[in-house]
């Protein structure tokens, strides 16, 4: 995949979170909930299908669990790759241009 | 939980594999918190989970390729926006759909689990087992010893129900009999501990001395599943047995619809019923025998061995006593085997057919919503129709247009489906319950199985295009520049009209014969019912008296029979009791052949007679009339003249009418025990086994000279008080009389009820489907009367205006509903007229081409069609035609 492609706003999420620590499946579902202010309606189906292509496009990979963490009910935990962060920096990029000139226009101002 | 893991099998298995876990965990923790907020959030919750399932499931199962991420990402998606925009059409699909689909899926469920679902063992297509009914244990004896050589394991299987209680009143739990090799023939294991082998099945016992096995349910329910049942004693018919084992949850023994809660070994019976046990007997016949074939062999090729090893069990088993005409046909009665993949129900005959025709019924519902639905959407169409030209005019091709409403369709009918899974869960259950009756259990396993969700899927997408496909090719009359003459008013009408006036002639003539089905089946229960019995079970109460466990030897059995039978008669709150061996209705019966000295000549099955041996004042107990001559006495022991009571129908049958007082009956006519038997009274026909099987010659001998006191026979009561305190007085009295005597009470109206279970079950669906398919198809007439009403408006304004009366305006709508109706009905009685022929066999009383039923039918729906129609007529007659013609 082109990393330098514009990332959907679910996968930038989930792409976020894990930028943060390594998390696994539900506390990703959660920390998107909260960081998007409800504004991605992430649940387990469509999750789980964005969370894949991330890993088919080698963007996320599965983690080993941290130590003191042994409920084998849990799911994996996932952790973002070299590529993950380029992609995530290459947005970072992206959406500070965006903002640059959205400040030149003065929206905020009223 | 398990309905997620269920739902992630939508997934392929490679993603499952992959993040199963996850997922689990995270519908876990959101259905923890949706469950918090309440039911509703948590039913919603679930709903999203199922759909979010089934959406996600398909897409990862797809490849990610341009043409499929168009359809999927764009048709659908625009599908459900446009559902979404109209909520009510949407949500009066769906719930039809959810109801139809659901009502099917529960009959197919059931139908699945007793006729269909094989037995959960190891190759079951490898069983099979020798047909027509049981054989006697000498025969398995026989059968065992040679099976070896032609199967790969053969065992014998008796089902029948176990006492539980220490003392007094019995506690019953179904069970079986089941020969040592059984758990190893079917290749099932034990939950825990052992399951019981041939070693156990020997009249000396195994090294554990007498075991049982118990079913999962019963270790549940009885030891909380406690894993030190094993070694524990269980008493069973008042006998220490040990429990070895616990069956897996999957097996509940080879009989569909009852779980076998206790199985013992065969020759256990040795012990528990000691001088009265079948093992011996050559004319006991209480085990089925089953085999399995072994690999590479067919079915025949074992019949065929198992016929050759026949001359030398059948000679050795000889019932010695049996007249020499009986035992030619002994010796010479081939074994036949029979496929029994699927086990053995004693509901299957019952209920197969009647379920079969529901199905049927419940289908042609499912049809006639699914018009109603096809005509919902047509006019959702037609009020799109500006839309679809639009998108015609600015280029979009016609096959995309169809693409996105057949897509509509789609979802409707996966997410109608769904519902309908669920729907059938409750319903399937709901009806199960009703199968059983006061007098047996019913146990089904319901559980969704690939053959369910095949009947789902497959019905739901039948539906789809059922009602998918009208509107779809509509858009192919669509033309491009109607978007410009949206607002033009047209005179002539909709040419779709005719293809919703087909429409509901189709509902019209289904609904007609579901109505007239509905007819036959309530008119045949209530024939059934108000079927004089010839006796009044209101206040009777039942006992049925146990002898075996009591210190009695046979030969006391007598005394022991006269001290109970005193000590009732004194009991109080009693008016009248009296012992029989047989109460009608009861489930067991007693026939033999026979004739009158001097009386018509009979043979075959017009010389059977029906036998229950009673005691003084049985008749009037249950209050039946003495017509002449006298009841049986206390005086006519078995050292008096052998004498016996008949009733009507045994008179007109022996002798052709008339008083039969003073002839002489020869009982058992054809075997050396024939006896020649005194005719001292004559009583009022009553109803021997069912009222759907009629009156039965029937022959009334005195208790005691009918063959022995057995060591089981029943006290019928006419109770005066309460029946728990009638229950209680009875319990102290039998108790007093000996203290292991075990009994169990019945009402003999709970019987007589239970007697009519399956054509009430038959009689309640069809009429509750029935009016369901006649509301429809009234909605039907309704829907498409008010179309076409409503295209009309301009020309019935005319005239009006032009000085037609309310009422000419009111009959030409009529009259257009009318010719639909007529067409309808005809079609129907056709249709009703063909399918007579599948539900004969389940009427009583009447013939399945009634015209009475078939004219309550058309009348029915006339009502209904007028009724429908009239409500847009009036509407149309009260218009007022100079705003109609402003517009």
């Amino acid at each position: 995949m082109d990393i330098f492609a514009t990332l959907k706003p679910a996968a930038f999420h989930i792409l976020l979170a894990l930028a943060e620590r390594d998390l696994h499946g539900y506390a990703v579902m959660q920390a998107v909930r909260q960081q998007s202010g409800g504004s991605i309606p992430l649940q387990t189906g469509s999750f789980y299908r964005h969370l894949s292509t991330l890993i088919d496009e080698g963007l996320v990979i599965e983690a080993p669990a941290p130590k003191g963490d042994d409920d084998p009910r849990r799911g994996a935990y996932y952790r973002v790759t070299a590529r993950g962060r380029q992609a995530l920096a290459a947005e970072q990029a992206r959406l500070t241009g965006l903002v640059a000139r959205m400040k030149k226009l003065n929206l905020g101002a009223k | 939980m398990d309905f997620y893991v269920f739902l992630l099998r939508l997934y392929p298995r490679g993603f499952r594999e992959r993040f199963g876990a996850g997922m689990r965990r995270a519908f876990a923790q959101d259905l923890a918190a949706a469950t918090a907020r309440g039911p509703f959030s948590r039913a919603t919750f679930l709903a999203a989970s199922a759909i979010h399932a089934v959406w996600f499931g398909t897409l990862e199962r797809l490849p990610r390729g341009p043409v499929m991420r168009s359809f999927f990402q764009f048709d659908l998606r625009a599908a459900s926006r446009s559902l979404r925009a109209t909520p009510i059409v949407t949500a009066v699909a769906l719930v039809s759909l959810a109801l139809g689909i659901g009502a099917n899926t529960a009959l197919f469920s059931i139908l699945n689990s007793l006729v269909l679902k094989p037995l959960p063992v190891r190759a079951p297509e490898e069983l099979v087992r020798i047909d027509d009914g049981s054989w006697t244990n000498p025969i398995w004896e026989g059968i065992r010893n040679q099976a070896p050589t032609f199967t790969a394991g053969a065992f014998a299987w008796s089902a029948t129900s176990f006492n539980l209680a220490k003392e007094g009143e019995v506690d019953r739990v179904d069970g079986a009999y089941a020969s040592g090799d059984v758990f190893q023939t079917l290749g099932v294991t034990a939950a825990i501990g052992r399951l019981f082998t041939s070693a156990d099945d020997t009249r000396a016992f195994g090294p554990d001395g007498p075991v049982a096995v118990l079913s999962y349910r019963l270790w549940q329910q009885r030891f909380g599943g406690d894993p030190s049942v094993i070694g524990r004693s269980l008493l069973i018919e008042r006998h220490p047995f040990t429990v070895v084992g616990v069956m897996p949850s999957s097996f509940e023994g080879v009989d569909i619809g009852r779980v076998s809660d206790v199985i013992i070994p065969v020759s256990t019976d040795a012990w528990i019923n000691g001088k009265d046990t079948a093992l011996d007997s050559r004319t006991s016949w209480w085990l089925e025998i089953w085999m399995r074939l072994p690999s590479g062999k067919t079915i025949d090729e074992v019949t065929l061995a198992l016929n050759a090893a026949r001359p030398g069990i059948r000679d050795a088993t000889l019932p010695k006593e049996w007249p020499a005409k009986f035992q030619d046909r002994y010796l010479k009665d081939p074994f036949k085997l029979v496929p029994s993949a699927t086990g053995d129900s004693a509901l299957r005959p019952r209920y197969a057919q009647p379920l079969t025709v529901i199905l049927f019924v419940v289908g042609a519902v499912l049809v006639i919503a699914c018009a109603n639905i096809a005509n919902l959407l047509l006019a959702r169409a037609t009020a799109r129709r500006h839309e679809m030209s639009v998108r015609l005019a600015l280029g979009a091709s016609r096959a995309r247009l169809a693409r996105q409403l057949l897509a509509e369709s789609l979802i409707l009918a996966t997410a109608g489906g769904l519902m309908g899974l669920a729907v059938a869960q409750f319903a399937s259950r709901l009806l199960v319950g009703q199968l059983a009756t006061s007098v047996s259990t019913v146990t089904l396993d319901l559980s969704p199985d690939w053959r369910m969700l095949a009947f789902t899927a497959a019905v739901s997408f039948g539906t789809a295009i059922l009602f998918g496909l009208a509107p779809a090719l509509g858009v192919s009359r669509v033309a491009p520049n109607e978007a410009l003459r949206e607002q033009s008013r047209s005179v002539t009408g909709d040419r779709r009209f005719g293809v919703r006036s087909a429409l509901v002639i189709a509902q019209v003539a289904l609904s007609l014969s579901l109505v007239v089905a509905a007819g036959l089946f309530m008119r045949s229960f209530v024939s059934l019912t108000t079927q004089p019995l010839g006796f009044d079970p209101s206040n009777l109460l039942v006992t049925t008296v146990d002898m075996r466990q009591s210190a009695a030897t046979p030969a006391e059995r007598r005394a022991l029979y006269e001290r109970i039978r005193d000590a009732v008669a004194s009991v109080p709150g009693i008016r009248h009791s009296a012992i029989s061996q047989i109460t009608p209705v009861g489930g067991s019966s007693w026939n033999g052949q026979g004739k009158v000295e001097g009386g018509l000549e009979v043979s075959g099955k017009a010389a059977e007679y029906w036998v229950n041996p009673v005691s003084p004042g049985w008749f009037e107990t249950y209050g039946m009339r003495l017509l002449a001559g006298r009841d049986v006495a206390a005086t006519d022991t078995e050292t008096a003249e052998q004498v016996v009571v008949v009733n009507e129908t045994f008179a007109k049958r022996f002798i052709g009418g008339g008083n039969p007082i003073g002839r002489v009956m020869i009982a058992d006519a054809d075997f050396p025990e024939a006896r020649r038997v005194r005719i001292v009274g004559l009583v009022s026909d009553a109803v021997y086994r069912n009222s759907r099987a009629g009156i039965y010659a029937t022959a009334y001998f005195p208790f005691l000279q009918g063959g022995g006191v057995s060591s089981s026979f029943r006290i019928s009561s006419n109770i005066a008080t309460d029946r728990p305190s009638a229950r209680r007085a009875l319990a102290s009295a039998l108790t007093q009389v000996d203290g292991r005597l075990s009994y169990s009470f019945r009402d003999l109206s709970d019987q007589v009820r239970a007697s009519m279970a399956q054509e009430r079950l038959v009689a309640m669906l069809s009429g509750f489907f029935g009016a369901l398919a006649l509301l429809l198809a009234g909605i039907g007439l309704y829907g498409v009367t008010s179309y076409a009403v409503n295209q009309r408006r301009t020309e019935i304004a005319v005239r009006i205006a032009l000085g037609a009366t309310a009422t000419s305006v009111v009959r030409m709508v009529l009259g257009r509903t009318g010719w639909l109706v007529a067409t309808g009905v005809i079609i129907g009685a056709g249709l009703s007229y063909w399918a007579a022929k599948f539900v004969g066999a389940l009427l009583f009383g009447l013939t399945p081409r009634d015209p009475m039923t078939l004219a309550m039918a058309l009348v029915a729906l006339a009502s209904i069609g007028v009724l429908a129609a009239w409500l847009p007529a009036r509407r149309a007659a009260r218009m007022d035609p100079s705003s109609a013609l402003r517009d």
